[in-house]
């Protein structure tokens, strides 16, 4: 008897804690949350000792009167929710109501608030959940929570925690984010007594990112911006029969989504760099992450991911936050039409931009803590007109300005060696942790010149300076489509074209631009079923492994379809009777063999078939890569016209298939600076 | 050693000769002529260790011996020179002297013994073929040589010796070409012989035998190497070995829908048509319709075009794919000459084409894949 008790408050309150707490970056992250509920314009947050000393956050919200302050601590208690219909039209970060205890449970907190044009503030301390004082102070407009000695009576989860610097990479990089999603607002980071982040509003996201990532990062990145209007909104509507005429029908909300993209030639090992934020609130999500996958599929290699910033406005009824305390999971009513719009927008913008690698940054562009990966000191950028982008042109350019300031003379081909596609690289440290420990040694200035109306030129010693930056006097950057203008003049070991025109020098890989013609043409000829076939005089045999047998027998309509007449001939031999124009022999059956085997790999690895969209992209590019020219090739002038040509109607002139680079441009302004003509 | 040689003799030599040298050889020897006096006789030899040519010119010999030269300086040289007498001197250190009326020039050669081995002629055995025969064999199959070299054993032709006939086949697995001569006398011969001869002995054996006057050759071979002895010029080449595919089961036999059309108007009516197909595979549709032939093509870039031929036939309409290239390098193989048969069953099986000829010496049949457009 009495086996089963009912918890006291302070157990489901740790309980909970243990959800929603778990470092204190997610401390910060719920406070922070609250601050942004609050309305807060001006939110300031000191850490110490990475967040488990202290964390202190000031803002300048709505406040509380002392009876709410007192309630804010029991659970369940919020100001954000009422009834549970609220709950499908969330507008709020938060909603939930067990942030403040569980955390107060965890910890020595002190609350400090007052609403504005009171007489007096309240002052509230706790430890482990039991109140210590209240008392009435006179204070500011706003909510300070300071939170100290975090899991100080936990110790199991105390022990769980990683180096002061992890921690606070974690801290630093989440602060980031929201900032990156209000620009509106200022946010202010110090640990101890140093500023690792500074961020007076601006007007734009894109000013923003200039703002905390840097104009290195920035030049990396272009953006994107679409709008969609949804066909339904909400939960499904009743059968008519069953409709009250009297409420009207739901307006279908719009879909809309902006952010950044990297150039194909900035390429991640892992999607720490991809940012989601949907309706502003920071979240992870595996049908956008596959969304952005997809739009970057054949641009880069399948192992590496792309920096993306996103946000994303909907309707608040069409997501659903409450999925999990921790509120970085959502799930959306649409989820298909979302994960399509997102693909496509990011595509599209894509193939408009056609970024040209620029030859620097190709050769630096792994993510190293080399100065070009700090955030320079916070810049204003006001003078920008509204409707037009912050164009990643005019950064590029002063890319050399940036990198040799030290050191003037520096050859550009002396700069890391670093290849863009480095997949066993030692870039797989996440980016942010890199920024992190950067910030250590180099506080951030709080920017120089705020609203003057302006471009600020930073009057410190702070050698990455930006540069003046206005768009309207950069020349545009080179785009590749140029291409079509290039003169080529040879070729470089018989493997590279080396092409002129007003932009510089460029340089193509002569095989991927090839293939990449190929790809696009085998797709083409593939869509309206014309694929041109060669029967072959005596079957081809292609010897396979039992497995690989059964995997061909998955696929073999599709390579039926792109051109194959393949057989199975006796248990572990196919015969190839006829094949697509340009595979021959050797080729052919590697080509057969490579994409068998693949097949094989993903499933292995995902547990589930690869769509049939995928696998077409697949054979195509396999077929590309095997009928394309190969290096140590010697051309004549004439081929590679045409090869510059028809690389010029492509699609994606930047990337082949396996998403390495077709061209990389040495800019005119760069070769004259390193001749020191500029 | 040293002699003196008349120029015109020894250029012919150089000339028939020089082809073999290579000429980005990783063995700088190779690229060396290797000249031996004795008698009253000078012999030259050029190899690329596949191929070799010996070959030899009367000259005065003052001092037997040998030496090698590099092939190319001398071969450009001796063409410069004005008619006359040569007379090439064998100096200290490899050096050698050539001198005529009154330039002088040193050439620095290499030692005579680092020179390879080259396989000699089988004293026994030779088989006697007609010269005719064996040239227009290698012109009409030489171009159906794959050129890709993984799969080795296409990258020859099968040269058939029966006791009547003499036959070659080549193949690059699209199309394949088989010419044979019958009623040809081969003595020494019982049963069959079948040997694969490279793609590069074939092109020495063509020069060879456009530099002849001889009504045959002689032809041996061994284990490892194939000897063919044009006058007295002797090329042995190494054999390819392996299996070449069995071309008599890709012959087409019920190929019932036929059109005999001019060589020389099909030739030209591809072309034309032609210029529109698909830059890559050169892909032309041919149609055969009542007492018409028609040739098209199209392509989404450059447009479409159609040619028509007139000629007799009265079968069911069908329309198969072909490549271009394929078909245009029979035709140049036949000069454009004379009318041409050509062969179909339906749109999946090979076509055929050969000359319509009712008396001709040779038996010609060209079996090309259609393709699929």
């Amino acid at each position: 008897m009495g086996r089963i008790r009912i918890l006291n408050d302070q157990v489901a309150n740790q309980i909970a804690a243990g959800e929603v707490v778990d470092r204190p970056a997610s401390v910060v992250k719920e406070l922070l949350e609250n601050s942004l509920d609050a309305g807060a314009n001006r939110i300031r947050i000191e850490v110490e000792g990475g967040g488990r000393k202290l964390i202190r956050i000031t803002d300048d919200g709505c406040g509380m009167n002392k009876d709410d302050a007192l309630l804010a601590f029991e659970r369940h208690a919020t100001s954000k929710l009422r009834t549970a219909d609220d709950l499908l039209n969330i507008a709020t970060l938060g909603f939930r109501g067990e942030a403040l205890p569980s955390i107060a449970s965890v910890a020595r907190v002190t609350l400090e608030t007052a609403e504005p044009g009171s007489k007096a503030g309240t002052r509230i301390e706790i430890a482990g959940g039991k109140i210590l004082h209240v008392d009435e102070i006179a204070a500011p407009a706003g909510t300070t929570i300071a939170v100290s000695d975090l899991f100080f009576n936990t110790p199991a989860r105390r022990k769980f925690l990683r180096a002061e610097s992890t921690e606070l990479a974690h801290l630093t990089a989440l602060v980031t984010h929201y900032a990156l999603a209000h620009p509106e607002k200022h946010f202010e980071l110090l640990s101890a007594s140093h500023t690792l982040l500074s961020a007076p509003p601006v007007k734009k996201n894109d000013e923003r990112i200039f703002q905390i990532l840097g104009r290195d990062t920035h030049s990396q990145l272009l953006p994107v911006a679409a709008e969609m209007q949804l066909a339904r909104a909400g939960l499904p509507e009743p059968p008519p029969w069953k409709r009250d005429p009297d409420v009207p029908a739901p307006v279908p909300g719009q879909l809309r989504l902006n952010g950044f993209f990297s150039k194909p030639e900035l390429q991640k090992l892992n999607r720490n760099s991809i940012y989601i934020f949907v309706n502003k609130r920071l979240i992870r999500d595996r049908a956008l992450l596959h969304a952005i996958s997809e739009a970057y599929r054949n641009v880069i290699p399948p192992t590496s991911f792309p920096v993306v910033t996103l946000y994303l406005e909907m309707p608040p009824e069409e997501v659903d936050v409450n999925v999990h305390p921790a509120k970085t999971e959502v799930r959306f009513r649409q989820q298909q039409a979302v994960h399509d719009f997102v693909r496509d927008s990011l595509r599209t913008a894509l193939v408009k931009a056609r970024p040209a690698a620029d030859f620097l940054s190709a050769l630096d562009s792994a993510p190293t803590a080399s100065p070009s990966l700090l955030p320079p000191a916070a810049s204003h950028l006001p003078g920008l007109p509204e409707s037009e982008p912050v164009r990643p042109d005019g950064a590029e350019r002063f890319e050399g300005a940036s990198q040799g300031t030290g050191n003037a003379a520096r050859l550009p081909f002396s700069g890391p060696q670093h290849a863009v596609w480095n997949p066993s690289g030692l870039d797989s440290v996440p980016e942010f942790l890199v920024r992190a420990s950067a910030l250590f040694t180099q506080p951030l200035q709080p920017a120089a010149i705020q609203d003057s109306g302006q471009p600020s030129q930073d009057c410190s010693d702070d050698p990455f300076a930006a540069p003046p930056f206005s768009a309207g006097v950069q020349s545009p950057a080179p785009n590749l489509n140029a291409l079509a203008s290039l003169k080529p003049l040879g070729q470089l070991r018989e493997s590279f074209i080396l092409a002129v025109n007003e932009d510089g020098l460029w340089i193509i890989d002569q095989h991927v631009a090839h293939e990449r013609v190929l790809f696009e043409k085998i797709l083409r000829d593939r869509k309206v079923e014309q694929v041109e076939r060669q029967r072959l005089l005596m079957p081809l045999l292609v010897e396979l492994k039992p497995a690989q047998m059964v995997l061909f027998a998955q696929i073999a309509d599709e390579l039926e379809e792109n051109g194959f007449e393949v057989e199975p001939f006796g248990p572990q031999t196919l015969a190839v009777k006829a094949a697509p124009v340009g595979l021959e022999g050797k080729q052919l059956e590697r080509m057969l063999t490579q994409v068998i085997e693949q097949a094989g790999e993903d499933e292995a690895r995902f547990g589930q078939r690869e769509d049939m969209g995928t696998l077409r992209g697949r054979i195509a590019a396999s077929i590309a890569c095997h009928a394309a020219i190969k290096v140590n090739m010697p051309l004549d002038l004439k081929r590679m016209e045409w090869l510059l040509a028809e690389l010029a109607t492509t699609e994606h002139p930047t990337n082949c298939p396996h998403g390495r680079p077709i061209a990389l441009n040495y800019s005119w302004k760069d070769i004259q600076k390193a001749f020191q003509r500029i | 050693m040293e002699i003196t040689v008349s120029r015109q003799e020894l250029l012919k030599e150089l000339t028939a000769t020089q082809g073999v040298v290579e000429r980005k050889t990783t063995i700088p020897i190779l690229s060396n002529f290797l000249l031996e006096a004795e008698g009253e006789r000078l012999s030259l030899t050029a190899t690329d260790l596949d191929q070799a040519i010996r070959t030899s010119a009367p000259v005065k010999v003052k001092k037997a011996g040998a030496c090698t030269i590099p092939a190319r300086r001398m071969y450009d040289y001796v063409k410069l020179l004005p008619e006359g007498e040569i007379s090439i001197k064998l100096l200290d250190n490899h050096w050698v002297q050539i001198k005529s009326g009154r330039s002088t020039t040193k050439i620095v050669g290499m030692a005579r013994a680092n020179y390879p081995q080259v396989p000699e002629f089988p004293s026994v055995d030779a088989i006697k073929i007609s010269a005719a025969a064996l040239k227009t064999l290698i012109a009409r199959t030489i171009f159906a040589i794959s050129n890709e070299e993984t799969r080795y054993t296409l990258n020859g032709a099968l040269l058939v010796i029966k006791a009547e006939s003499l036959a070659m086949v080549a193949t690059d697995g699209h199309r394949l070409s088989f010419v044979e001569k019958v009623n040809e006398e081969i003595a020494g011969v019982s049963g069959e012989k079948r040997v694969l001869v490279p793609r590069k002995a074939l092109d020495e054996l063509r020069q060879l035998l456009a530099a002849t006057a001889e009504a045959t050759i002689d032809f041996a071979d061994d284990e490892h190497t194939l000897y063919f002895r044009v006058g007295h010029r002797a090329l042995s080449s190494r054999k390819l070995n392996g299996n070449f595919p069995n071309y008599e089961a890709v012959m087409p036999r019920d190929n019932t829908k036929f059109v005999i059309v001019s060589a020389a108007e099909l030739g030209q009516a591809i072309q034309r048509v032609a210029q529109f197909a698909d830059e890559r595979s050169g892909a032309v549709r041919m149609k055969i319709e009542q007492n018409e032939l028609k040739i098209s093509s199209s392509s989404t870039e450059a447009g479409e075009s159609e040619d028509t031929i007139d000629t007799p036939y009265t079968g069911d309409a069908l329309t198969v794919g072909f490549n271009s290239g394929y078909m245009l390098d029979f035709l140049k193989a036949l000069n454009n000459e004379g009318e041409v048969r050509l062969e179909f069953k339906d749109q999946q099986s090979a076509g055929q084409m050969r000359p319509e000829d009712p008396d001709a010496e040779y038996r010609y049949r060209y079996v090309l894949m259609p393709m699929r457009i």
